[in-house]
């Protein structure tokens, strides 16, 4: 898992410091030859790539520090930038995971259960239509009707609210956001749960007494939470990915808009440290899923160890 | 309790699959009742119409199931739920998945008496260890806090009967119970199920493919074939005086150790469910088929009191028609041995 | 219980002997022959799915969505870039529709001055074709004014814009269809480059098994475990936002899916006894690949190529979204999409067409995979 960060990281710096035209301040006309050097000298630009690579990341392991931003916030530590739009953003991201699971999982044990009928059938096609439709197709039309023409909700994003405020001007967003990971969610759970509910373990479970009802709480549903895992951790990028424009279509000041104003600006240490920190997030949501694996599945924690 | 003329269907993607065709029977108490049949022949529909757990696409198109006065054909599952467990249960043909991977042995036992019978967890969990120690599972308070997985099969299917045997049922459904599990396993499980059955008076149904595993564990047997009874008497009947061909075609196919003579196997393959020959539905590979064979079911006929099969060949104006050889010699060679073996 | 009868029972009497004559006693039974004839695998999964009607349906949204994405761009004379100052945001005007309110047109202004209406200057005249809310505010009358767009900006009768027009005054017909083919020609290229490299890497390494397919994998670990967004972000960065850099963004990561499901494939049959038996015959490795047990995956590589047709178009239009893919003044449905939104409060209109056209692709494109899926594996039905 490191290892696979450590690359991650070497090839996002090499990358960006090789594209092509990349001189860092060359070409600005308002700065003379001398101030110029200077600077390349202050962030060990005129040094080799490998040995400007060293020095980044002997900054990074040592001293967390992550550069320093040279064009959208000249001068500012990029960490600090950071600071201040992670949050913003995880909010988002967490909120719509947090509301997503809950109600995906209920709705795909309703269509399981009462499989083959309206409900399912239902439940099926909404599943079709929100996993279909792009988040920002959703964020569009909830901004449109929801905020603009009906006047429920702040058109954009409110930086100056807080507690209920803040997400009562950030529901449209994480709604749009949610949509399709419900869906996914659903759709999953129904298939798993509709093989878990016509499995012997499930029978025996009704010949030895308990209701229908019983059986399909406290054996079906927790048995087919055990692969779920596995979709959750797609589903944490996607939101992160799906935010990168929602938060564009709202203006929210998070990692998206910054993301894509360091690209255009261009501000490489911030691009940079921007990817490995999308990296870090999905090496620890893989991560925060195996330890769930162990935590959920016995056969994983006491590693399988079978006594004959 | 009391079968009459059962009657189980499926809706199959090809068809109305008619799986039990008028099947009867009774159990008397503390009697064991073997149903032996190759696979589709409709014996565990039978039990799991029993026990009201059909799958959602089958129904039971007629008859009667009388248990206790009461007929379990017309109970909803609420009223299974009183019977299912308490007085009737059912033991898995395959350990490994009758079991819940993901969730403490212990726990698997105690819920039944937890959530069906209100006990309380301390006095569930003391009865849960009464009952492992019962089914022969060393070290219990040890392995209540294990996994299906940490179990080896044969441990697995002790499981599976503790928790059938958990709230005390009158009549315990054996279905398969070894099938799944290593021969020298086999043996002690069987050996596990009849001590159960003298301990507690239990009536037991039996259902195997496999005659020789019911042998000396039956008080009556069954045959079943494409869904319908086709032999029934006590377990000497129908092993010393079977009358049936498709009896003397099963019999023929248990492998005789102590003769050099070849396998026999059935011919043919079993019948198509949905599109049933007319007549007989084993006249096909019946090498002592008569011509009404393909025409008329066979009626069920009387051989004793405690003997009937359904074939032409007990009418009157039938020919005569002497079990194959083979049979009748090693029919000869094992009541020999048990007069030998009883002196 | 149902009855036992003794074997002399005077119900069955009349059956005379000659109804009992042992007719097969001497024949040697076989099992029975296949009667049935039987269907190839790829006629069974056709019958199967023609036999759904969302699957028909979805194939004949997604036929219509080609021809257009095809002819539509031609079918008038405007270009993809054609800017006219004097066309900006008109509204859909369809010849057909003039008369009904939609697709007429028109347009409803707000808040205007009730006494500056018969200002011809402003309001050309008979371009006013409903008035409505009429309110005083601060002294002023005021009333929402429905005007025939084209004629309050002084454009010809006889112009029509189907899809109205931009900021720029393009023709907006023409900018959803060109968008719908670059969008169209991104995912197919990028789904038919994924599904070939992922065959030929997933065929090498379940074939060959053993270290090949250790290193193999291992690569595709790493490959796999950055985020596409950050994978996707560098190679654009790097490459540049043609239209080839960005079909070889999405199949950088892309493609693994398909070697992983191929290399499965492979394990679960190359050990198979009709592929030893044909090895033992001296049939070669390229043919026993190619012959022998590729022809099982196809079924799967078709649906996995279905699912991921959608998913392209969506990470297409995200890309433009955020700057990062098509630009414009090319065309495509994310450039679309991202320009409507700039406008979406004034002139929804230009977001709703690309915003159809893209869900109604997904939706079809989506039921299309699902139908594909239960025809090839009708095990797997309403999974």
């Amino acid at each position: 898992m490191l290892i696979t960060l450590f690359i991650i990281v070497t090839i996002g710096f090499m990358v960006i410091r090789l594209m092509p035209g990349n001189t860092m301040y060359a070409d600005d006309p308002d700065m003379s030859a001398a101030q110029i050097e200077v600077l390349r000298a202050k962030y060990h630009l005129d040094k080799p790539v490998p040995v400007q690579y060293v020095i980044f990341l002997r900054g990074l392991l040592l001293e967390g520090d992550w550069g320093t931003s040279i064009s959208l916030y000249v001068g500012v530590p990029v960490w600090d930038v950071l600071k201040a739009k992670i949050p913003v953003s995880m909010y988002n991201n967490i909120v719509s995971l947090m509301i997503s699971l809950p109600l995906g999982i209920l709705s795909g044990v309703i269509a399981a259960i009462r499989k083959n009928t309206i409900v399912d059938y239902a439940t099926s096609f909404a599943v079709v239509i929100f996993i279909s439709v792009p988040s920002f197709i959703f964020a569009t039309l909830l901004q449109y009707f929801a905020a603009f023409k009906w006047r429920l909700f702040p058109i954009i994003y409110d930086a100056s609210a807080t507690g209920a405020g803040k997400l009562h001007s950030l529901l449209l967003p994480i709604l749009a956001l949610s949509f399709s990971p419900i869906a996914r969610v659903t759709r999953y759970l129904r298939a798993e749960l509709a093989e878990t509910i016509n499995s012997d373990f499930m029978l025996l479970a009704r010949t030895k007494g308990l209701t229908e009802t019983q059986a399909t709480l406290r054996h079906g549903i927790r048995n087919s939470l055990v692969p779920l895992a596995n979709v959750v951790i797609p589903m944490f990028t996607h939101i992160m990915s799906g935010s990168l424009v929602i938060e564009r279509i709202f203006s929210i000041p998070g990692m998206g808009g910054l993301m894509v104003s360091s690209i255009n600006a261009p501000d490489y240490p911030l691009t940079l440290a921007i990817l490995i920190f999308y990296s870090l997030v999905s090496l620890v949501t893989v991560l925060v899923v195996d330890l769930a694996y162990g935590v959920i599945d016995p056969r994983i924690r006491i590693g399988g160890r079978n006594i004959e | 309790m009391r079968v009459d003329d059962l009657s189980v269907s499926f809706r199959a993607y090809a068809g109305l699959v008619k799986a039990v065709r008028g099947v009867s029977f009774h159990l008397d108490k503390g009697e064991t009742l073997a149903i032996v049949g190759e696979s589709g022949s409709g014996k565990s529909v039978t039990m799991k119409a029993i026990l009201g757990i059909l799958p959602k696409n089958g129904r039971i198109d007629s008859g009667s199931i009388i248990y206790d006065g009461q007929d379990l054909a017309k109970f909803t599952e609420q009223e299974f739920y009183q019977i299912r467990g308490k007085k009737i249960s059912l033991v898995f043909q395959d350990p490994l998945s009758a079991l819940n991977p993901i969730m403490i042995v212990g726990k698997q036992i105690t819920e039944a008496l937890t959530l069906s019978l209100g006990m309380s967890k301390e006095r569930a969990k003391v009865r849960a260890l009464e009952l492992m120690n019962a089914v022969g599972i060393p070290d219990c308070e040890t392995r209540f806090h294990q996994y299906p997985f940490q179990f080896s099969g044969g441990m697995r299917q002790r499981v599976v009967i503790a928790i059938a045997l958990a709230s005390d049922p009158e009549i315990l459904i054996c279905d398969e119970p070894t099938t799944a599990l290593d021969v020298t396993i086999q043996a002690r499980i069987l050996e596990l199920i009849k001590e159960i059955k003298a301990q507690r008076g239990l009536s037991i149904i039996f259902i195997t493919h496999d005659l020789g595993v019911v042998a000396n564990m039956a008080d009556r047997i069954a045959v079943m074939y494409a869904g319908k009874i086709v032999e029934m008497g006590t377990s000497d009947d129908i092993f010393y005086r079977p009358v049936h061909p498709y009896t003397w075609a099963l019999l023929s196919s248990i492998p005789d150790l102590d003769t050099k003579e070849a396998l026999v196997s059935i011919p043919g393959t079993t019948p198509d469910m949905i599109h049933l020959p007319p007549g007989d539905a084993f006249s096909p590979r019946n090498k002592y088929a008569v011509a009404l064979d393909f025409e008329r079911e066979p009626p069920m006929f009387r051989v004793s009191d405690t003997h009937c099969a359904a074939t032409w060949l007990l009418h009157p104006n039938a020919p005569k028609v002497e079990m194959p050889e083979l049979l009748a010699n090693r029919i000869r060679r094992n009541a020999e041995e048990r007069i030998a073996d009883e002196r | 219980m149902s009855k036992v009868y003794a074997p002399d029972d005077p119900q069955f009497a009349d059956l005379g002997p000659e109804r009992f004559v042992l007719t097969q006693l001497d024949d040697s039974i076989l099992d029975a022959k296949f009667e049935t004839k039987p269907i190839g695998f790829f006629k069974d999964a056709a019958i199967r799915f023609s036999k759904s009607r969302v699957s028909i349906i979805a194939l004949i949204v997604i036929a219509i969505v080609l021809a257009m994405a095809i002819v539509g761009p031609n079918m008038n004379e405007y270009g993809y870039n054609d800017q006219n100052m004097d066309y900006i945001n008109l509204p859909p005007k369809i010849p057909a529709f003039a008369k009904s309110g939609i697709f007429a047109g028109t347009r409803v202004l707000l808040n205007r001055r009730v006494d500056a209406l018969g200002d011809t200057s402003r309001y050309p005249e008979g371009c006013i074709v409903h008035k409505s809310n009429y309110q005083v505010i601060n002294g002023v009358e005021l009333c929402d004014v429905t005007v025939d767009y084209y004629k309050y900006s002084g454009v010809d009768d006889d112009v029509y814009f189907m899809f109205g027009t931009d900021y720029l005054g393009r023709d907006l017909w023409t900018r959803v269809w060109r968008g719908a083919r670059i969008s169209l020609v991104i995912a197919f290229v990028s789904v038919i480059l994924n599904s070939t490299i992922g065959l030929i890497y997933g065929s090498i390494a379940g074939y060959y098994g053993g270290s090949i397919d250790m290193v193999m994998m291992r690569i595709t670990e790493i490959i796999n475990a950055m985020p596409t967004v950050v994978v996707v972000t560098l190679f654009i960065l790097y490459f540049g936002n043609g239209l080839l850099s960005i079909i070889m963004a999405l199949v950088v990561q892309n493609w693994i899916g398909t070697a992983r499901m191929i290399r499965a494939q492979f394990y679960r049959f190359k050990n198979s006894e009709y592929v030893l038996a044909a090895r033992t015959l001296g049939v070669g490795d390229r043919t026993l690949m190619s012959r022998h047990i590729l022809p099982n995956s196809i079924g799967p590589i078709i649906t996995r190529t279905m699912v991921a047709i959608p998913s392209a178009i969506f990470t297409e239009s995200f890309l433009a979204y955020i700057g990062l893919g098509i630009r414009a003044p090319e065309s495509s449905i994310g450039v679309l999409l991202s320009e409507g939104q700039k406008v979406l409060m004034h002139y929804p209109e230009q977001t709703l067409f690309p915003a159809l056209l893209i869900s109604v692709l997904m939706i079809a494109f989506n039921m299309l995979s699902n139908g594909l899926r239960d025809a090839f594996d009708p095990t797997q039905r309403g999974a």
